[in-house]
């Protein structure tokens, strides 16, 4: 260990650390922008050059080897002054338009500026300019005059997502970045430079323009893309999701996520397609009915079959608590051993960094929680069988379109009974006799575990019908606080969806059971009370990190695909 | 006097020529040396860089890893891009195999494989010429495998820059080698630990190398004893402006730069007053005429004096200079050549040189004075490489030196005027 004092006060630091690592490991912040905790280091924007003792020059922190007896000063009056010069040598030829600028308050520039600048300028000269829209590749927008070339992106595409297609040209204030000739930034991490440039440069083409950051909430969940389970903040505005961006989690995602993550996975949440409430067939056509009537009616129909006539489809697309209350309900209330669920594994679709070929986001937990045949059941395989012999009758599909497969497709007209829960008008749910409208994975609270047994918790963001973002503590953005229902920002669309455990639950006690659990919150107490997997977590614990499936007792080595 | 680097012989480039007068005898004598007695011999001279920074050479050799399991390296500098500064041309012209024989040479001290000489881009007619002189030293065996039967091997590259003042910036001048964006490099880790493709590397300017056959020839102790005592040895004064006279000059360290400017270079045209000079390449710090008596061209004399050696590019200016349009210039060249990496110099050259053309256009204001001063202080020494400092000194030096030129040409902005200059 190395002893160093940094503004009067000493730490032991590992030697092998940089000035700026030990400070922060220690809860100083010395200010940056082109350091990034995992790139290479760059040294070019000069923000964190600090005084140390014995060094003529003020030295930058991020590139500079503590070392035994080392006195740094971060807040001297030279260090307070390079750092105004700094600040104010990166405004000068910036265009200062925060007011259209997206990365307006989530930006370093503008935060440094309050925080480290003087708060005017003495600069009397025509600016720089360079060019406005360059688009350089499929997801990123670049606006060059914003630029500080601290290189993050460059690094991060040449390092992380290994494309190294990015590039300064020209030179000194004239510099550009740019992509390679007959290249563009199109890798499957390209996002992840949006989050990673410290000012407005670059954007993202489908958020470009969209909101102030201030006027959405921001939720901390987890992506339902993939078995990867990468750590996000999902952003609300209106009751409407308008982007994904990665949240840290150096256990799972580390600081990213995939182009595919942040783009195609809430687009379930807002779609035109989703179901407006429950319906049922009547007269071969599905209509819209109350949630008493759908229920009754599911509860009815069940009744008139056979146990072993009825089969259940659980989802790996669905949380813990909705796969452990399905599991439950299928086995002991209605008593069928007929229970699995249907894999969705692409093969070759993983990658080294984030992306699994596990396209759910929950089958590790869907078999911890017991979704499996009971003894002398049928499995998947078994139950498209008796689907298509006529044995089975009766099924019942959580949130899954199995009828993407075209097998299932062209069973499912065979049965007398299909009960489906949908979000979406999907494939399935035209098949089905009872459609449950179901909360999305951004309107719920739960768990899902990812390929790796992390279980990580879901918080709702979009409010349904049933909920109200104040009352049921959802994060609140500035609109959400103070607009009011008689102003357009106040006004928003709510669906008419419930989480699926808590519709399983209903059906459960109008058949007779006594299942008790109203919040997901306790059904995830009895999970952790019963499976071992679980055993000692809660919603509390699990914090926005997730923790891991206890090893010994985790079923992860069974059959973890990709 | 006696000249070691530029001596009076015609056709000294020819190997034929260069072989009758001595050459290529410091390596066999070498030869039975020691590597390492080679190393303490240039230590002993006292040799400083010829390329501005005057750092000891010899010392800078020992930082170079005795054992190295990475092949070692040597660049030689001739980016030669320093305003002002035209000596190594006339190395590459008229004395080429002394180069290579102070590079095989240093090859031989350091145990070097392969030796880089960059050569500016500019300099295409010097770039052919080294490189015939590099095929007859190849052909004669001076170069390449088993040189003159004695075991040691060593190839030398000339490599031919693209035309970046940056590139002559130690570190950029590696990347550039390497195939790279002329980007300095943050130090640590320094070049003898990890330069050329992450190899000990050693860079020398071709000057200083020039130097080493003739220590080696005549001895640390006699070469010590040239010129001024802590910086010794003959060194080339490139002299140019308002001069009579205006070349390159051989000469021991220490001559008093009015001696240098009068006895060398002839003196001012029409017998005019010196108004100013700017003693080693433009971006040291510029000296008033009236200053320069008993100011010699050594480091020691020149850093009491407020300026330094540089690269010993003598400009001299008479009184009928408009040292605002010598600063702008000057301003502007720094603006341009600073590759953009970082930020003091990135944006704090172009601020310096938009100020200064308003100055030159009769637009500037009192009190834009001190903020050039601001801004070259916030440059100098914030920044990667020392391209910041070259461009803040010239300013500074010039507002401390001469600020009534600057005051005579700022319109003031009088508050409660109605005509505010902008």
């Amino acid at each position: 260990m190395a002893k160093i004092t940094i503004n009067g006060k000493i730490f032991d630091v590992d030697p092998e650390l940089t000035v700026i690592q030990a400070a922060a490991q220690n809860g100083i912040e010395i200010p940056h922008f082109c350091w990034h905790p995992k790139l290479t280091v760059s040294g070019n924007c000069r923000m964190c050059l600090v005084e140390i003792e014995k060094m003529p020059k003020l030295a930058i922190a991020c590139s500079t080897r503590v070392a035994d007896g080392m006195i740094v000063k971060t807040e001297s009056d030279r260090v307070i002054k390079a750092r105004q010069a700094v600040m104010e040598f990166l405004l000068i030829n910036h265009p200062l338009d925060c007011p259209i600028c997206d990365e307006a308050g989530e930006c370093k520039l503008q935060d440094y500026s309050y925080k480290y600048s003087v708060g005017y300028s003495r600069f009397d000269e025509n600016k720089v300019h360079k060019p406005k829209r360059v688009r350089l590749g499929p997801n990123v927008m670049l606006d060059v005059e914003r630029c500080i070339m601290c290189s993050r992106c460059i690094r991060f595409s040449d390092e992380i997502a290994k494309q190294p297609v990015l590039t300064f040209t020209q030179r000194g204030t004239h510099v550009v970045l740019t992509t390679f000739p007959d290249t563009q930034l199109d890798n499957k991490y390209s996002m992840n430079v949006i989050e990673l440039c410290p000012v407005g440069a670059l954007t993202s083409t489908d958020f470009r323009f969209a909101s102030r950051v201030w006027e959405m909430s921001s939720t901390d969940s987890i992506c339902v893309g993939c078995s990867r389970g990468c750590n996000t903040h999902v952003w609300v505005r209106k009751n409407e999701i308008l982007r994904l961006t990665p949240r840290f989690n150096e256990a799972v995602n580390s600081y990213w996520m995939c182009d595919s993550g942040r783009l195609n996975t809430f687009r379930t949440v807002n779609s035109q397609e989703r179901l407006h409430s429950p319906m049922i067939r009547k007269d071969g056509v599905l209509v819209d009915v109350g949630w008493d009537e759908a229920i009754a009616r599911a509860v009815s129909d069940l009744k008139s079959f056979k146990k072993s006539e009825i089969a259940g489809i659980a989802s790996a697309f669905a949380t813990n608590e909705d796969n452990y209350v399905f599991q439950k309900v299928m086995k002991e209330v209605i008593g069928t051993k007929n229970v699995d669920y249907v894999q969705h594994v692409e093969d070759d679709a993983g990658d080294e960094l984030l992306i699994r070929a596990d396209k759910t986001p929950n089958s590790l937990g869907t078999r911890q929680v017991g979704v499996r045949p009971a003894e002398g059941g049928l499995d998947i395989t078994g139950i498209l069988k008796g689907i298509e012999e006529g044995s089975i009758r009766a099924l019942y599909v959580l949130e899954d379109d199995i009828a993407e497969d075209p097998r299932f497709a062209a069973a499912l007209p065979n049965l007398q009974l299909l009960i489906v829960h949908a979000s979406v008008n999907s494939k399935t749910a035209r098949f089905a006799d009872i459609v449950l409208s179901c909360s999305t994975f951004a309107e719920k609270n739960g768990t899902m575990t990812n390929f790796a047994g992390r279980v990580q918790r879901l918080r709702p963001a979009v409010a349904t019908l049933e909920q109200d973002r104040a009352k049921d503590g959802f994060a609140m953005s500035r609109w959400d606080k103070f607009a009011s229902q008689n102003d357009r920002w106040g006004r928003s669309v709510k669906k008419d969806a419930r989480p699926t455990w808590r519709v399983l639950t209903a059906i459960a006690n109008a058949l007779g059971a006594k299942l008790k659990c109203t919040t997901a919150e306790e059904v995830f107490k009895e999970i952790a009370e019963k499976l071992p997997p679980f055993k000692g977590m809660n919603y509390i614990n699990l914090g926005s990190q997730g923790a891991n499936a206890n090893a010994a007792e985790s079923v992860s080595k069974q059959k973890v695909t990709a | 006097m006696e000249k070691y680097i530029l001596p009076d012989i015609p056709d000294l480039h020819s190997i034929a020529v260069y072989e009758a007068n001595g050459g290529y005898k410091a390596f066999r004598k070498a030869l039975g040396m020691k590597p390492e007695e080679v190393t303490d011999e240039v230590k002993k001279s006292g040799l400083r860089g010829r390329g501005g920074a005057c750092f000891p050479t010899g010392l800078k050799w020992t930082f170079m890893p005795k054992q190295s399991a990475k092949p070692k390296y040597l660049c030689v500098n001739g980016d030669e891009a320093e305003p002002g500064t035209f000596k190594d041309r006339q190395i590459l012209e008229f004395n080429p195999h002394l180069l290579i024989e102070g590079i095989v040479l240093a090859a031989y001290a350091m145990g070097i494989t392969t030796s880089f000489v960059y050569v500016r881009g500019e300099y295409g007619k010097w770039v052919r010429m080294l490189e015939r002189a590099l095929a007859d030293a190849s052909s004669h065996g001076y170069v390449g495998d088993n040189i003159l039967g004695s075991g040691f091997s060593t190839n030398i590259v000339v490599h031919k820059g693209a035309g970046a003042y940056i590139c002559g910036e130690e570190s950029s001048l590696m990347n550039s080698i390497e195939g790279g964006r002329g980007y300095p490099r943050v130090k640590p880790p320094f070049p003898a630990q990890s330069g050329l493709w992450g190899c000990p590397t050693t860079i020398n300017n071709v000057e200083s190398i020039c130097n080493v056959p003739v220590i080696i020839n005549n001895g640390a102790e006699w070469y010590a004893k040239i010129g001024a005592p802590k910086h010794p040895g003959p060194i080339l004064v490139g002299v140019s402006g308002h001069v009579n006279k205006p070349g390159v000059y051989e000469m021991p360290t220490g001559l008093p730069l009015l001696e240098i400017i009068y006895k060398f270079a002839g003196g001012i045209p029409g017998d005019k007053r010196i108004k100013a000079v700017i003693p080693g390449g433009s971006s040291t710090m510029i000296l008033r005429g009236e200053q320069l008596e008993g100011v010699c061209m050594d480091a020691d004399s020149l850093k009491a004096a407020g300026s330094s050696v540089g690269t010993a590019g003598l400009i001299v200016m008479d009184e009928d200079t408009d040292l605002i349009q010598v600063i702008t210039r000057i301003s502007k060249f720094y603006y341009h050549e600073s590759c953009g990496q970082c930020t003091p110099c990135r944006e704090g050259t172009g601020w310096l040189w938009k100020i200064l053309q308003r100055f030159e256009r009769g637009e500037g204001r009192t009190e834009d004075i001190d903020l050039l001063m601001d801004i070259a202080n916030n440059i100098e020494g914030n920044t990667i490489c020392a391209l910041g400092d070259a461009a803040a000194w010239p300013v500074q030096s010039m507002i401390r030196r001469f600020r009534d030129e600057f005051e005579n040409r700022a319109k003031s902005l009088t508050m409660g005027s109605s005509t505010i200059a902008l």
